[in-house]
């Protein structure tokens, strides 16, 4: 049966996001995940605190990247974690974006590479392992936790190229595939499908999710309305041949870019097009993301994340996935 | 009146007007954008109440009040006299005054 995660990022209060987070579950959600990007609020600690406002919801960030955080730091803030909620907590992890690492001058070198050593480190760590490790990316001279790591730690890896994806089939326990079109997802879903037989793994011991920008109002426009500023930076930020696949004119998208960066908001949110939210958000009334939600499980997915914006009111929108949205899946 | 309390003037509110009272608070405290004002105390106070599904529960109730009328006091007094709660709203306009001054 197919799983609900939910995203929240954590440049809202604490309180917000817990308040939220308790509703989730209570609700119905099975997975939470926390988004990690330095300009906003830590991600550890507001798992650490929904950790403690929560009893069953598995949950971790999602995702965390091994160049702002080194490997040997991300296991030990998972392990501890883990303590606090045993057999709850999973980590995601990916290699970051280019402009947030740029930002803050750190280099992503070698992102597969990376992916694939960080992966290993934290493995070994939260296995309880001395970790002497000469890697490409990482080295670790005996690194060891002075405490007893307890219980399996599921990974996803963050992935959107298909080498990446491949990786994520074969060396994650989940994949986290940032689409949310059915063209996307089905393509992303064959290369992890690569990744995994190249394993040995069966595809089902696999948790491959559609983590979405998601928006759902009973009023489409609404719906729409607050969609229209993710799909904005996720339309700037896609490759000429994602726009492409999608029949998005390139100039629209490009418009859309110069605007963002001279924060005109007026122009940039003015210039998302119909195509643009359908290639890059599920969005619409309960009953058309349902309809979507319906195709891309056609593509081999085992877990949906709804992310942001969520709803234009996010406490209602919960409400109405849980209610309208998922016992569809569940029931 | 004056003795009452914002608890005690709770506890009067009718049963079937708590629900939506707290949904409108609610949503008043998740959009605010002076969430910078909420005291951590009462937003602990808050989950834990909204932890246990407290919130419709006259100790929960007054939790929200309070937060709504700190970060949004004028947003509170009209959302308590359209839901025909005038002594509740007075309260918080009279508090949020005296916080002014």
């Amino acid at each position: 049966m197919v799983k609900f995660g939910i995203e929240f990022v954590p440049r809202e209060s604490y309180w917000k996001i817990m308040y939220y987070a308790i509703q989730a579950e209570r609700d119905g959600f099975d997975n939470l995940w926390i988004t990690d990007h330095f300009n906003n609020r830590n991600v550890y600690v507001t798992l650490t605190t929904a950790a403690v406002y929560t009893n069953k919801i598995t949950f971790g960030p999602g995702v965390t990247n091994p160049y702002m955080v080194n490997p040997v730091f991300t296991a030990q803030a998972v392990a501890t974690l883990n303590e606090l909620a045993p057999g709850r907590v999973v980590l995601g992890i990916g290699a970051g974006d280019k402009t947030t690492l740029d930002s803050v001058g750190v280099e992503m070198q070698k992102p597969l590479t990376a992916i694939r050593e960080a992966i290993n480190i934290v493995e070994k760590l939260i296995n309880g392992e001395t970790v002497a490790y000469e890697g490409k990316v990482f080295k670790t001279a005996g690194a060891k936790f002075l405490f007893k790591p307890k219980g399996k730690i599921p990974i996803y890896v963050g992935a959107q190229g298909p080498k990446m994806l491949a990786l994520a089939g074969k060396i994650g326990d989940g994949v986290l595939i940032n689409a949310c079109h059915p063209k996307d997802v089905e393509y992303a879903v064959s290369c992890v499908r690569e990744g995994v037989k190249e394993a040995g793994k069966k595809y089902d011991e696999v948790d491959v999710t559609a983590y979405t920008s998601f928006s759902v109002h009973e009023d489409i426009k609404k719906a729409n309305k607050a969609a229209v500023p993710v799909v904005a930076f996720i339309a700037a930020g896609s490759p000429h041949q994602i726009l492409e696949r999608h029949g998005i004119d390139v100039e629209k998208a490009e418009g859309i870019k110069e605007a963002l960066k001279v924060n005109d908001w007026g122009k940039a949110f003015g210039g998302v097009t119909p195509e643009m939210i359908s290639a890059f958000s599920v969005c619409g009334t309960p009953d058309m993301c349902i309809e979507r939600i319906a195709e891309l499980l056609k593509s081999g997915i085992s877990q949906f994340v709804v992310g942001s914006p969520i709803s234009a009111n996010v406490r209602k929108g919960i409400d109405l996935i849980s209610e309208r949205i998922i016992p569809h899946f569940k029931e | 009146m004056k003795d009452l309390t914002l608890r005690n003037m709770i506890e009067a509110v009718a049963i079937d007007k708590r629900e939506l009272l707290s949904e409108k608070l609610a949503d008043l405290i998740l959009s605010t954008k002076n969430d910078g004002k909420m005291p951590v105390e009462l937003a602990n106070s808050i989950l834990y109440y909204w932890q246990r599904n407290l919130l419709l529960a006259e100790q929960g109730l007054t939790t929200l009040v309070e937060a709504a009328a700190l970060l949004e006091p004028e947003k509170t007094t009209t959302i308590l006299t359209e839901l025909n709660l005038p002594e509740i709203a007075e309260r918080v306009k009279q508090t949020s005054i005296r916080a002014e001054e």
